[in-house]
């Protein structure tokens, strides 16, 4: 098959592979090779990176719920008073709907959908305390959660209440939280032992 | 078997039953929740969450004045608005003084050209492309108004000059009719003669504001038409009560209604009740059927404040007592804004009180509707509560000795109690006794109760330790039916609509199936069932498991006896005969536990329920021992089950059998006025705890929701101009997490409760009864009364002569 010579538009150097072209472009000449429309931002949200159009006002929330569709943020107080929107954001939990789409480009998101599929114990322990009721909150808690978890993987229990202490639940399931968290705490320090060995 | 089912009773004075020895299932911790992982991971799907093809959004108009009147509107503007596709009128002809149906026989104008509470839903609709398009169009609607007086307060309404607060519906006098009782005075023996036989007699006054019910999901609804059929998204309780709505609102056959229930962010009874979460389903049909596509309701965290709990009360108080402790007669005179309930009910069904007065007067106020939000009896918990910490605090004795004293039923003391229990088949236990003696040794109240106001902690605050009791709830009413079927790997299927609001009743239910059918717990699920449906009463409302463990013990009997019919009988085809799974056996030789089948007297000799219900010809091709093709005989066992427990769950007779205890701690600061809530021990005789996980979620988070509205949770009007200022989750405070302290989860079970198993429910007992736990423990720690709610710092400080 006959090689395609791609040339660089501002040195003039070639390359044998398109890809090998953008690498060029981008660490000599400090530019994208395909400039991307106005608007779009490239997300990486639970491990899948997506190329979305946003317009300047949509929030991170509205984007991750109703453009991606994952369900596990939730619209709760509308004014970044719940923590029910929470997701991780490059390693740290945000307010989803206090985000602006716009300004994560680029960016990392963890959801409590991408948490649950790479089977964190976190969730499991969440269920077997009866972490919710209604559970429309319940995913905030998890996210908020794991984001303790990532900085502090040996919490105390009155550091689990202190991070927590921004989610809101109306069912007032607040203590068993607790358990399921520190639980899960202890479950990765054991399973972090084993490893070691 | 068919005995067994019939042994079930009818009467909700009676026992159940039929109790099983041996529980295999129900009552064990560790049943894994069904909607836990798709709760936890974010996978449950509430309406707020669905989005249907072409669907529009609808958005109305609120009210900026707590009482006026619409003289012009132009809504031109709003038309015009790209993306706008149908603005609806108040003086539409559609919909032009008009009034609906709704839940509970009320009714309510469908869009009114006035308004009786600022931020009503009123005057007009707006249907647009996005929830943003139809809130910039109803910015655009100009409107002239009327501006009327209003009032806030319901003796201002009350008073002999106060003009009308809402006269389109009530043009004579802002005083209501009562809703839940026939008259206004309720009275039990001769309070005249029980305060001439009191040693002393003492008299105070509480209140509590209006406070309401922000939900977690903010509620909305869907409606689509495909051609007369309409289908309903709701974020409802009640959900099958839609069907009937629908029927009465457009004329079209309730089976021409599909509902669909996602799941329920919140509810709490609440907006469940309350008309305008019912009128805005109507007008999105209605738009739905003018524009040709699925539209969709929603209110915004503002919108969501639009009612309270029907505790909004002012109340005097006179309780006569003798020095031994006896009381004697208890007098009350209430006011409430908008809806109330029987002040005085709770002396009468929990205690010997022999005499009983209660008055009541219900105003028309500038506010929202109030109704039952987690129960509808916070007014006679919030009296009885407050008259027993008062009555113990002036002999100076010790509250929980106070309320043996009175326990009781009728103006009959516990002996009388006990003679109920006997006729009607109860274990005879003394309920109030037994929790007042694991919560005081929880909390360790010997030690650490003290006379009010003198005992200062080390960090400077004054330390209160309280105690409440009360039997809140015992109601078990209504009816239900749901279906068992199993399938042919003998895994079972609860079929049945689940209108869930988090109770764990989708596991308990299933947990019942498994129970009373012998299979594993895994091996049950429930399948939602919402297109024609078949409602377990009240799904998730507040006769749950206590009614509808009978509806599922009952398909689970029917399908049993299905199931091992079955196993015992010869199947006759045209060329040939199929043998049973246990042949010559009768079916009462036979049982099933684990799901496996076995031989009563020789269980060595047993067969999964599996290989019992299994195709009983197989395939004709492939000589599987299953065929899904067409000559299949699929699975025989399909049950299903109704039951009805009662009308009201209040019949005349029908006693409260089960009793609760709550103590708790406080540390308040005699400074700031700020009181802390270091511990709380909930002690609740459930009588059977069916999860006991899930009755401890309902202690928890009971707690938190009282603790909230004990202390901060209270709309605040602008006195000037009658509006709303604290509409949203910053300003309206209900618990978090670090609000409480320690809770102890303690459970009783004496088999007393009225429900399925001698079950009592839970889920409105602590929320209700917690929401005055603070008032006698605050009066421990300062010596002071604070007994209008919420104890806010203010109120505190006020209390002690420092505001």
């Amino acid at each position: 098959m006959e090689k395609h010579a791609y040339t660089c538009p501002y040195c003039s150097e070639t390359f044998d592979a398109l890809e090998n072209l953008k690498s060029h472009m981008l660490q000599a000449h400090k530019t994208d090779p395909i400039p991307r429309p106005e608007g779009v931002i490239r997300l990486t949200v639970n491990g899948e990176e997506h190329s979305i159009r946003v317009e300047p006002e949509w929030t991170l929330y509205y984007v991750v719920h109703d453009i991606l569709g994952l369900t596990g943020v939730k619209l709760f107080c509308d004014r970044g008073a719940c923590g029910a929107c929470t997701v991780i954001l490059n390693g740290r939990s945000v307010l989803s709907c206090m985000t602006l789409a716009i300004e994560c480009d680029g960016m990392t998101v963890e959801t409590a959908e991408g948490i649950a599929n790479k089977n964190h114990p976190l969730v499991e322990n969440y269920v077997k305390h009866h972490c919710m009721q209604c559970g429309y909150c319940t995913p905030g808690f998890v996210v908020t959660s794991k984001a303790l978890l990532d900085k502090n993987p040996n919490p105390s229990a009155e550091e689990v209440q202190q991070a927590l202490a921004g989610n809101l639940c109306r069912c007032g399931t607040y203590p068993q939280h607790t358990k399921a968290v520190l639980e899960t705490a202890q479950q990765l320090a054991e399973q972090g032992k084993e490893a070691k060995k | 078997m068919s005995e067994e089912i019939k042994e079930m009773p009818d009467n909700p004075m009676e026992r159940d039953k039929y109790i099983p020895e041996k529980f295999n299932v129900l009552g064990k911790r560790g049943n894994k929740r069904i909607d836990g992982l798709r709760k936890a991971s974010g996978k449950a799907v509430y309406t707020r969450d669905i989005v249907l093809p072409g669907m529009l959004y609808m958005r109305i108009y609120t009210s900026p004045y707590p009482n006026a009147r619409i003289k012009t509107m132009d809504t031109s503007r709003a038309e015009a608005l790209p993306g706008v596709r149908g603005v609806l009128r108040y003086d539409d002809p559609e919909v032009y003084n008009r009034r609906i149906p709704t839940l509970m026989g009320g009714e309510e104008d469908i869009l009114a050209g006035y308004a009786y509470f600022q931020g009503q839903p009123m005057g007009a609709v707006v249907v647009a492309d996005t929830e943003d398009i139809a809130d910039e169009a109803l910015q655009l609607i100009e409107i002239e108004w009327e501006k009327r007086p209003f009032y806030l307060n319901p003796k201002d309404a009350l008073a002999p000059d106060a003009q009308l607060a809402r006269p389109e519906w009530f043009p004579e006098s802002n005083l209501l009719p009562l809703f839940f009782q026939p008259t206004n005075v309720f009275a039990h023996g001769d309070v005249r003669k029980g305060f001439e036989e009191a040693d002393r007699i003492i008299e105070f006054d509480g209140s509590r504001n209006y406070h309401g019910c922000p939900d977690a999901e903010m509620i909305s609804g869907i409606t689509k038409w495909e051609e007369d059929c309409a289908e309903l998204w709701l974020h409802q309780q009640h959900v099958y009560e839609h069907k009937w709505m629908m029927n009465q609102w457009f004329g079209i056959p309730m089976s021409r209604v599909k509902i669909n229930a996602p799941y329920n962010g919140g509810m709490f009874g609440g907006w469940n009740w309350i008309d305008y979460s019912m009128v805005p389903q109507y007008i999105s049909a209605l738009m739905a059927k003018r524009l040709g596509k699925p539209v969709k309701w929603l209110l915004n965290r503002r919108d969501d404040f639009t009612f309270g709990s029907l505790d909004s009360m002012q109340s005097e108080f006179r309780v006569g007592f003798k020095n031994d402790g006896n009381i004697t007669a208890v007098q009350l005179k209430s006011y409430f804004e908008n809806l109330s309930y029987e002040p005085g009910l709770h002396f009468l069904e929990n205690t010997k009180i022999p005499n009983i007065e209660s008055e009541m007067y219900v105003a028309q106020v500038n506010k929202g509707p109030t109704h039952a939000i987690r129960c509808e009896q916070l007014p006679p918990s919030f009296a009885l509560i407050l008259v027993f910490n008062h009555v113990a605090a002036e002999l100076e004795m010790e509250p929980t000795e106070l309320a043996l004293i009175n326990d009781g039923v009728d103006g009959e003391d516990i002996n009388s109690l006990n003679e109920f229990k006997k006729e009607h088949g109860f274990p005879v236990r003394d309920s109030l006794k037994e929790c007042i003696e694991k919560g005081k040794e929880a909390i360790g109240w010997d030690e650490k109760y003290h006379p009010p106001g003198t005992k200062k902690l080390p960090n400077g605050k004054m330390h209160g330790i309280g105690f409440i009791w009360d039997h809140e709830w015992d109601e078990t009413r209504g009816a239900g039916m749901a279906a068992v079927i199993i399938q042919q790997d003998g895994t079972v299927n609860v079929i049945a609509t689940r209108s869930d609001v988090g109770v764990n009743a989708e596991s308990t239910y299933c947990a019942v199936v498994a129970e009373e059918l012998g299979i594993r717990y895994e091996d049950v699920l429930l399948r939602q069932q919402d297109d024609v449906h078949l409602p377990l009463m009240t799904p998730d409302g507040s006769c749950n498991l206590t009614t509808n463990s009978y509806v599922m013990k009952k398909a689970a009997k029917k399908a049993k006896r299905q199931l091992l019919e079955l196993a015992t009988s010869t199947i006759h085809l045209i060329e040939r005969d199929v043998p049973p799974a246990f042949p010559g056996l009768a079916t009462d030789e036979l049982d099933v536990e684990n799901s496996v089948v076995y031989v009563k007297n020789n269980p060595s000799v047993n067969k999964p329920v599996a290989d019992v219900v299994r195709d009983v010809q197989g395939s004709f091709i492939n000589k599987h021992p299953y065929a899904g093709t067409q000559n299949t005989t699929h699975t025989p066992v399909y049950a299903m089950a109704y039951h009805r427990q009662g009308r009201l769950g209040k019949e005349s007779g029908r006693q409260r059998l089960c009793r609760q205890a709550h103590f708790c701690e406080v540390e308040v600061d005699t400074e700031t006025g700020d009181v802390e809530v270091t511990r709380v021990v909930n002690v609740n005789d459930v009588g059977k705890a069916l999860c006991p996980e899930a009755v401890e979620g309902q202690q928890y988070g009971g707690t938190y929701m009282g603790v909230g509205r004990n202390r901060s949770e209270e709309h605040i009007w602008d006195p000037a101009t009658g509006v709303l200022l604290n509409g949203n989750l910053i300003d309206y405070k209900f618990s978090t997490f670090l609000d409480v302290g320690p809770i102890d989860t303690i459970i009783v079970e004496t088999g007393m409760g009225l429900g399925a198993y001698g079950t009592v429910g839970i889920g409105e007992d602590v929320g209700t009864d917690t929401t005055y736990l603070l008032h006698g423990a605050i009066h421990n720690a300062i010596g002071k009364w604070v007994d209008h709610g919420p104890i806010t710092p203010d109120k505190v400080l006020k209390a002690l002569n420092k505001a």
